[in-house]
């Protein structure tokens, strides 16, 4: 006779999770019954489909904060507002999946990615009208694990939503249509650092399981307060945890897969990797150390501290060195991944409450919203072999197309922090917890690494306004709509949230609260 | 005391024992007239060649027989703990694998709908 | 230490001990083998054995769950996805010894070792003072493959549906690094086939290879009553062995075989 019961789930809670993955599943029958001309609008559709109603669903839920699937999800303000902002990113991304104008192939996408490179038959469908549609899916899948990886409330499923944004990403990294073998490469790059990481992470998890005989973050909690957390397989296990999770977010010293990541895969892709790829393990990194490790502040913070330090300096200073445009975004990510450490640093004593949480959860939304918009840029400026990527192409292209240069400039002083963007709103808002929070040396040396990193965007901005342009310089495309639509969001958000950032700095504010 | 363990290994034993009989006894009781064809390597039919050494490589598609054969080979692991414990599980037991088998059913009508269980 | 040893000394049957002396020299066997050979197909299966002597000791430990993973997925899949990636990578390949980054080995083997006596010391040293439930308690109830039942299906449950979205990644992925789709149109399926047969003069198969007796090999034709060759028995893509000539023929003596260079190794006519 049963004598168990199914744990009760909260099925609007999870909804937004549940709309992405469930685009997903119905994407990839897509895939098996749809015949090929009618797939690419098909999987469009859906795909938007999916994280608009993600979206739309985290607005529904707003407010609720609760545990569900037997603690093992939480639903509080902290996970919606991360869901809501990868679900945002995230359509901002499949758009510029969707584009079919810039590319004279149509799409950014190869044709069959089994083919061997430079064989007859990719050569032959170089310029096919169709491409590999499973992009679609698969980047739903990804960004479905990136919402439940910054939501879950136990290891467990932080593992298993980690290992379901990671695989589909490792894939999309190598279908790019141009430059096949860069693509290529970039995805075994990733996939291999990438593996060593999850194993880091799972690693971590076993020796805190052997600690604290549980997974669930919040439990994890209460056995680390009880017994003084002076184990050592506590402290090896959380540190090898956060390697896991310092990996995905691209931190130094654990970037070193980024740039060539960044630069090898397809630009939608890399939009989608540096904006939402990084909200989500932000969104675990702060649930991580907030929610199971709070108590056990002593453990984490002066690594965290290092980390920050050295993420912004790396990054500040290698972006300097760089002549490609995408790993120029690459280093900034780097960069302001150690930026945003600042904010994590800053969680303040339970009296105070510190502004940590909520300043972080507005920066990630902010510089995502940036970043979409720097690659979506960089797709628009192409020559005969593609993007044109490398920095000497870049000079002179306000006098090629003053709107795009002005576009990009835009979000160059977005990334650098300059006032009236969002850029600066993000910075000061982080800044001012950490320095509540009594962190001041670490607002130091992140005020020094912003100005060491404006130098680079702001080499770009006068390579672009003050340089002849080169005689076979590159072409500015016209993009379609999808692009167009990327572009204006993104803008738009980084001039608003940079002067009337009130109303999201608010909803932030009302968002940080952590359940578990 | 009767181990319930005996009977297997008796079993064990009996199977072994003919395994081995069966080996050891053939060339005594059997005819021996062997020609080129009997001591031919058998390569299901193929005209045996020689190998050269790092010359044989596979072609890519026993990579995706083999990597159809793994998801379907997890899925079946799940299946086993499901089935032991089927009678404490009930109903909503039956309903969460159904669920889980459902989608993974999604996997294969791709791959069965895209051609790659067919061998051209 | 030597308290834990006279407890095991005292719970350790005699089925265990000796399950332990058959399967622990095979397990070692296994891995020095796989260690020393030479080829790295040997090399894989080598391992395969110590992974299947592992899989014994996790019964014989009253761990079936474990035992039956190890099994059915390590040996039986993980190892023949090992296999097949030697396969596609040859089996002769040997790794360029040519180092990019200067030193790295060397540093990447004392890192290694370090890291690896860090943990192993930690781990050591926060597991030294545990004393352990025992087997009794931990499978009380009901054994521990309805205890994982149990919590994979209630407090695991998201977890595990949510292992069909991997699941689903990697049947996605595999198709799309490794299947080459064909245009459609652009050749016969197995469907197409199958109909242009029946549609055409002759439904029913080809006659055989005239295999018996004369070779393994579909390069040997089958021979009409008359001792003629059987023309639709004759393989393409490969040149057929002569048919001896009956009256003479003693079944001992075979022809050289030659096999046409435009025949694929795994048969494949190309």
């Amino acid at each position: 006779m049963p004598d168990l019961s199914a744990p009760s789930i909260s099925y609007l809670g999870l909804a937004p999770v549940l709309i992405v993955l469930g685009a997903a599943c119905i994407g990839v029958l897509v895939e098996a019954f749809v015949p090929r001309h009618l797939r690419w609008n098909a999987q469009v559709s859906l795909a938007l489909l999916g994280t608009v109603g993600a979206l739309a669903a985290v607005i529904l839920v707003a407010g609720r904060n609760e545990l569900t699937a037997a603690r093992a999800v939480a639903v509080d303000g902290a996970a919606l507002f991360i869901e809501g902002t990868i679900a945002a990113l995230g359509a901002l991304s499949i758009l510029m999946f969707a584009e079919r104008a810039l590319d004279p192939a149509k799409s950014a996408f190869v044709a069959s990615a089994a083919l061997p490179v430079g064989s007859s038959a990719d050569r032959k469908l170089a310029t096919a009208p169709y491409s590999q549609t499973e992009v679609f899916p698969l980047a739903s899948f990804a960004i479905g694990g990136m919402m439940l990886f910054a939501a879950s409330n136990n290891l467990l499923v932080m593992f298993v939503a980690l290992e379901v944004l990671s695989l589909p990403l490792y894939l999309i990294c190598g279908m790019a249509r141009r430059r096949r073998l860069l693509s290529q490469e970039s995805a075994v790059k990733y996939f291999l650092l990438g593996s060593f990481a999850s194993a880091f992470f799972l690693y971590g998890l076993a020796l805190i399981y052997g600690y604290s005989g549980t997974v669930d973050l919040g439990e994890i909690r209460e056995v680390a307060a009880r017994s003084g957390a002076s184990d050592a397989l506590f402290v090896t296990g959380l540190a090898l945890l956060i390697v896991g999770l310092l990996f995905k977010a691209g931190i130094a010293p654990f970037h070193a897969w980024t740039p060539d990541v960044y630069q090898g895969a397809p630009t939608a892709v890399t939009a989608l990797m540096a904006s939402c790829t990084k909200v989500a393990a932000f969104g675990a990194i702060l649930r991580l150390l907030y929610v199971g490790f709070g108590t056990s502040e002593w453990t984490w913070r002066p690594l965290i501290y290092t980390i920050a330090i050295v993420s912004m300096v790396v990054g500040a200073i290698l972006g300097i060195t760089q002549t490609d445009v995408k790993r120029m975004l690459a280093y900034s990510s780097i960069a302001h991944a150690g930026f945003l450490l600042v904010g994590v640093i800053a969680l303040g004593d339970a009296a105070t409450a510190g502004r940590g949480l909520s300043s972080t959860l507005f920066y990630l939304l902010t510089y995502g919203l940036t970043t979409v918009g720097g690659f979506a840029v960089v797709t628009l400026v192409r020559d005969g072999d593609g993007e044109a990527t490398h920095l000497s192409k870049w000079a002179g292209l306000a006098s090629r197309s003053p709107l795009t240069a002005a576009v990009m400039t835009l979000f160059l002083l977005g990334l650098a922090g300059l006032p009236l963007t969002s850029g600066f709103t993000g910075k000061f808002a982080v800044f001012r917890a950490a320095i509540d929070d009594g962190a001041w040396p670490l607002v130091v040396v992140a005020l020094l690494a912003s100005a060491i990193a404006a130098f680079f965007y702001l080499r770009l901005v006068v390579l672009m306004y003050f340089s002849a342009p080169a005689e076979d310089g590159p072409t500015v495309g016209v993009p379609g709509l999808p692009t167009t639509i990327v572009l204006a969001v993104t803008a738009a958000a980084t001039v608003i949230l940079g002067l009337a950032p009130g109303a999201v700095l608010d909803l932030a504010e009302q968002a940080a609260v952590l359940v578990g | 005391m009767l181990n319930p363990y005996i009977p297997i290994v008796g079993l064990f034993a009996l199977a072994a024992a003919f395994a081995l009989f069966s080996v050891a006894a053939a060339p005594y009781i059997g005819p021996r007239r062997y020609n080129k064809a009997k001591v031919d390597a058998y390569e299901c039919g193929i005209e045996p060649v020689d190998q050269p050494l790092g010359g044989a490589r596979f072609p890519v598609k026993y990579y995706l027989t083999a990597m159809l054969f793994i998801i379907f080979d997890i899925e079946i692991i799940f299946l086993y703990p499901w089935a032991v414990a089927n009678d404490s599980l009930g109903l909503f037991g039956l309903i969460e694998m159904v669920l889980f088998i459902g989608t993974v059913f999604i996997a294969y009508a791709y791959v069965w709908r895209r051609g790659g269980l067919e061998w051209d | 230490m030597s308290h834990a040893a006279v407890l095991a000394a005292d719970v350790v049957s005699s089925g265990e001990a000796g399950a332990f002396w058959v399967l622990g020299p095979i397990a070692l066997a296994g891995a020095i083998g796989m260690v020393l050979s030479r080829n790295a197909i040997h090399s894989a299966l080598w391992l395969v054995l110590t992974m299947l002597s592992l899989g014994g000791f996790y019964f014989v430990q009253q761990a079936p769950f474990l035992g039956a993973v190890q099994i059915i997925v390590y040996t039986g899949a993980i190892m023949i996805l090992f296999l097949f990636v030697l396969m596609l990578v040859g089996r002769d390949y040997s790794d360029s010894i040519v180092e990019t980054l200067r030193g790295q080995r060397v540093a990447a083997i004392l890192l290694g070792i370090g890291f690896a006596g860090l943990v192993g010391g930690l781990i050591a040293d926060a597991t030294s003072g545990v004393e352990s439930v025992g087997l009794a308690e931990s499978n009380a109830d009901g054994g521990n493959v309805a205890a994982i039942a149990r919590l994979l299906f209630t407090d695991y449950l998201l977890a595990f549906e949510l292992t069909s979205a991997l699941l689903i990644t990697a049947a996605v992925g595999a198709m799309i690094l490794a299947h080459i789709e064909h245009e459609s149109g652009s050749r016969p399926g197995q469907k197409e086939q199958s109909i242009a047969r029946i549609k055409g003069p002759r439904p029913q198969t080809l006659t055989g290879p005239g295999v018996f007796a004369r070779g393994n090999s579909v390069a040997a034709p089958a021979l009409l009553p008359d001792g003629s060759v059987a023309e639709d028995s004759r393989a393409t893509g490969m040149k057929m062995r002569q048919p001896p000539a009956i009256a003479s023929g003693s079944i001992d003596d075979l022809d050289d075989v030659t096999v046409d260079s435009g025949a694929n190794r795994d048969g494949v006519p190309t």
